[in-house]
């Protein structure tokens, strides 16, 4: 593990009340990991917060959403030759104590991309609420069917990926709830997806961003991105 | 009297769009459907009686109707065109955000080492 370079990208929006824990958290690991939190132009504290707590901050100038932030932490994990990059949330729903089994896989060679599930195995970690499971398992079964790979929580943003995916997604990643389209894109790059086991926390503090009308939206947005995702390539500029 | 007064609107319009282009608050590549769009209306006002020959050949009863609907098909291909060109101008406005990121903080990382370096 040691003589792998790994980084681990947390987008973060107005997150000053839980984003030096999660730092904190990834710097008592027991393997050696940069920590670069992208604050997305933040309003509150936040990159003040994660400096303070011992994070690399790449301030972005204003709010791109989530999938603007993530791929400008892949940027930067393909710029700086990193050969793992590990995908956090900085509100604290990602138990950093999964982090090893989540890069087993790809320090092993045995998977391109992996990806932390909450329905992988019964656990009595953090599930969300019934409305967002049944959406979760749709698309599940949406991107199960369109690419032949088994997915059981698309939805998760708690995943890591190896230098042939850190380059597909700093070329091109999605914009806005990006984490279902993500998966096909890897897959249809010909990279290998696959799932490991993870308990999820409640959020230390604040609420989702995807609530009420924005819940509809996400659901045909993600629908239309995945369906056009599978149509043949196109060269994106 | 109708058609002296479409044809000296639509001639305003061009020369509004011709000007507009020398003081640069257009460009050539943005003034162009409109430039097309004047020069279609005038020549359209001109020669009035083919505007109503294809009115008829395209099945419209009323020429007026014609006309409202090819205006309306104008105006729809060029909000598409706009919105391509909002989106386009959207994704390199977030490339150069996501570029101006990386390369403060590699700026912050050069100073911080300078300054270890000079102690």
């Amino acid at each position: 593990m040691n003589s792998q370079k790994i980084l681990a990208i947390i987008p973060a929006f107005n997150e000053e009340h839980c984003i030096a824990k999660v730092v904190q958290e990834l710097r008592s690991l027991n393997f050696t990991i940069d920590v670069l939190v992208v604050d997305d132009g933040s309003s509150d504290r936040t990159g003040h917060v994660a400096r303070s707590a011992g994070a690399q901050v790449l301030t972005l100038p204003f709010n791109l959403g989530i999938g603007g932030a993530v791929q400008a932490g892949y940027q930067y994990a393909f710029r700086y030759g990193y050969d793992i990059a590990v995908q956090i949330d900085g509100d604290g729903q990602h138990d950093t104590a999964f982090l090893q089994r989540l890069i087993t896989p790809i320090v092993k060679g045995d998977s391109d991309c992996v990806i932390g599930s909450r329905f992988l195995s019964p656990s009595a970690g953090y599930r969300s609420s019934i409305v967002r499971r049944i959406g979760i398992h749709f698309f599940a079964g949406l991107i199960s069917l369109l690419t032949r790979v088994r997915v059981t929580d698309p939805t998760s943003g708690f995943r890591a990926c190896n230098k042939k995916v850190i380059k597909v997604f700093a070329q091109d990643y999605p914009l806005d709830y990006p984490e279902p389209e993500a998966i096909v894109e890897v897959q249809r790059a010909g990279a290998r997806v696959s799932e490991v086991a993870v308990d999820m926390r409640e959020r230390f503090a604040g609420r989702s961003s995807i609530r009420y009308v924005k819940t509809l939206y996400y659901m045909v947005k993600v629908t239309f991105a995945i369906l056009l995702r599978m149509l043949p390539a196109q060269k994106r500029g | 009297m109708v058609k002296i007064f479409a044809a000296g609107v639509l001639m305003i319009f061009l020369l509004l769009i011709v000007e507009m282009c020398r003081r640069q608050k257009l460009t050539f590549k943005y003034a162009l459907g409109w430039l097309v769009f004047a020069i279609v209306g005038l020549a359209a006002v001109i020669f009035d009686t083919y505007v109503a020959m294809l009115s008829a050949w395209c099945g419209f009863i009323v020429t007026s109707n014609f006309i409202f609907f090819c205006l309306m098909i104008f105006f729809i291909i060029l909000s598409l065109f706009l919105t391509t060109f909002l989106c386009q101008q959207n994704k390199r406005n977030d490339a150069m955000a996501q570029k101006i990121g990386i390369l403060e903080l590699e700026l912050q990382d050069l100073q911080n080492d300078i300054k270890k370096r000079h102690g």
